[in-house]
């Protein structure tokens, strides 16, 4: 099959792959691109698991075709921590509330809750769970989840 | 996944083009929240050769008010109709109904021209629109065609639309400032959820309390979402009663019967689909 080549900004660099038409962009990420760190859980946009940034916005890469990420800015879970390794306050505030229990949705979790604090940087926990509705924890650690969101963003308004 | 190449139009003209000279054997992709399902799933039509993506043509992205009507571009998303001022000043029942599609990620990809023609009983979007008149306009090479929304289905997940035809907008007529609407969603949780049934209305009363407008519409009631214009007419030049309010949802409940046949889950659905339609009238109408 004929594949076509794309352009896109993965996590402030510029990427250009060449990919089968058929691929999602999931599958660019994971198997091009090697970040595993996006998951696949149901693979039809209902869990969040693949939850990344494109223009700044929450997508399910699962429902994004390979094409249409010509040109876009994508922000994956690898894009989060800061330079050197240091891990971005969200992602320290999970740790430390213990909202991390299998892990496999929380790739997904910090990023819808990373696009919520950049929209507003002081959510109440009915906002919380509103960004976080598309992401399902089978673990069920809502709980911590929400309270680890609430301490990144009071961790993120003292700085 | 099957095979297809990958279309990425520079402008509307030439999206047009390329679906009118290759009749059947384009698939539309504009958020994908349901096409990818489908090539997941290996579902497209075998006919099918090329996927033509649009989500990309800034002519198909906007919300404007041209005076008279609110207009919004077929790319334009669900979170981009439910976010905008325009559409909550002047429809607030289609940012409720936007609101409630899927899931944050879901509306910030899936679109309410997709919505629309995907003419799902259940779509969220549709009953609003009906209620607000929406018509729809379509390309077809160089011509231009609208057509009332209501207009567009023929049974369930399915339009008239032609295969070398492209919506490019969906617009509806602005409210008058005395109107009242409501959405109403029944669903098994809050989120990422399809609607088990939903409810849309809006309606003017003057200042005798008579009902002056009303339009009432439901999906997953009927199997082609529709206005209930029996229901309608019952309370239209009258004073708003809970009686008449109960008979309008009798009305309802008896629209669905007569469309969709008495079925195993009739005893649930007619009771809901009748308190339902007393809440969305409730919301809209001053009860005297």
């Amino acid at each position: 099959m004929e594949t076509i080549e794309l352009t896109f900004t993965l996590n402030q660099r510029e990427v250009t792959v060449s990919v089968a038409p058929n691929r999602r962009l999931l599958d660019i990420l994971r198997e091009e691109l090697h970040l595993t760190g996006t998951k696949e859980g149901c693979g039809i946009g209902e869990c969040g698991a693949c939850t990344v940034l494109l223009n700044g916005r929450t997508v399910n890469s699962c429902l994004i075709l390979a094409g249409q990420a010509q040109g876009s800015e994508i922000i994956t879970i690898e894009g989060v921590e800061k330079a050197g390794g240091k891990l971005h306050p969200l992602q320290e505030s999970f740790l430390e509330k213990g909202a991390v229990q299998c892990g496999f949705c929380t790739p997904g979790m910090v990023l819808s809750a990373l696009a919520l604090l950049r929209k507003n940087s002081t959510p109440n926990v009915d906002e919380i769970r509103e960004a976080i509705s598309g992401n399902l924890c089978r673990c069920t650690g809502y709980k911590q989840i929400v309270e680890a969101i609430q301490a990144a963003a009071g961790k993120l308004q003292r700085k | 996944m099957q095979n297809f190449k990958f279309i990425r139009p520079e402008n509307l003209d030439q999206a047009c083009r390329i679906l009118s000279e290759n009749r059947g054997k384009v698939k539309i992709l504009a958020g994908g929240t349901d096409v990818m399902i489908e090539m997941r799933d290996d579902k497209l039509p075998p006919s099918i050769e090329m996927v033509m993506e649009i989500s990309h043509l800034e002519e198909l992205r906007f919300i404007e008010d041209d005076g008279k009507n609110i207009r919004i571009g077929a790319a334009t998303t669900h979170a981009e109709v439910a976010e905008s001022e325009l559409i909550r000043k002047n429809a607030p029942l289609l940012a409720e109904a936007a609101a409630t599609v899927g899931s944050p990620q879901i509306r910030n990809r899936g679109t309410v021209a997709g919505n629309s023609i995907t003419a799902s009983p259940a779509a969220d979007t549709i009953p609003p629109l009906l209620v607000l008149d929406a018509t729809v306009v379509l390309r077809r090479g160089t011509e231009k065609r609208e057509v009332p929304l209501r207009d567009i289905f023929t049974g369930p997940n399915q339009t008239n639309i032609g295969n070398d035809e492209l919506v490019t907008e969906i617009y509806f007529e602005k409210l008058p400032d005395d109107t009242r609407t409501a959405f109403i969603k029944l669903a098994r949780r809050n989120s990422a959820a399809k609607s088990r049934m939903n409810f849309a209305a809006r309606a003017r009363q003057n200042d005798a309390g008579e009902v002056i407008e009303l339009r009432i519409s439901a999906g997953s009631v009927t199997p082609s979402p529709a206005r209930f214009n029996a229901a309608e007419n019952i309370l239209l030049g009258k004073i708003p009663s809970e009686s008449l309010l109960k008979e309008a949802g009798e009305a309802v409940s008896g629209d669905m019967i007569r469309q969709s046949g008495y079925r195993w889950s009739t005893d649930y659905k007619k009771p809901v689909v009748e308190s339902l339609t007393v809440r969305v009238l409730e919301e809209v109408l001053t009860i005297y």
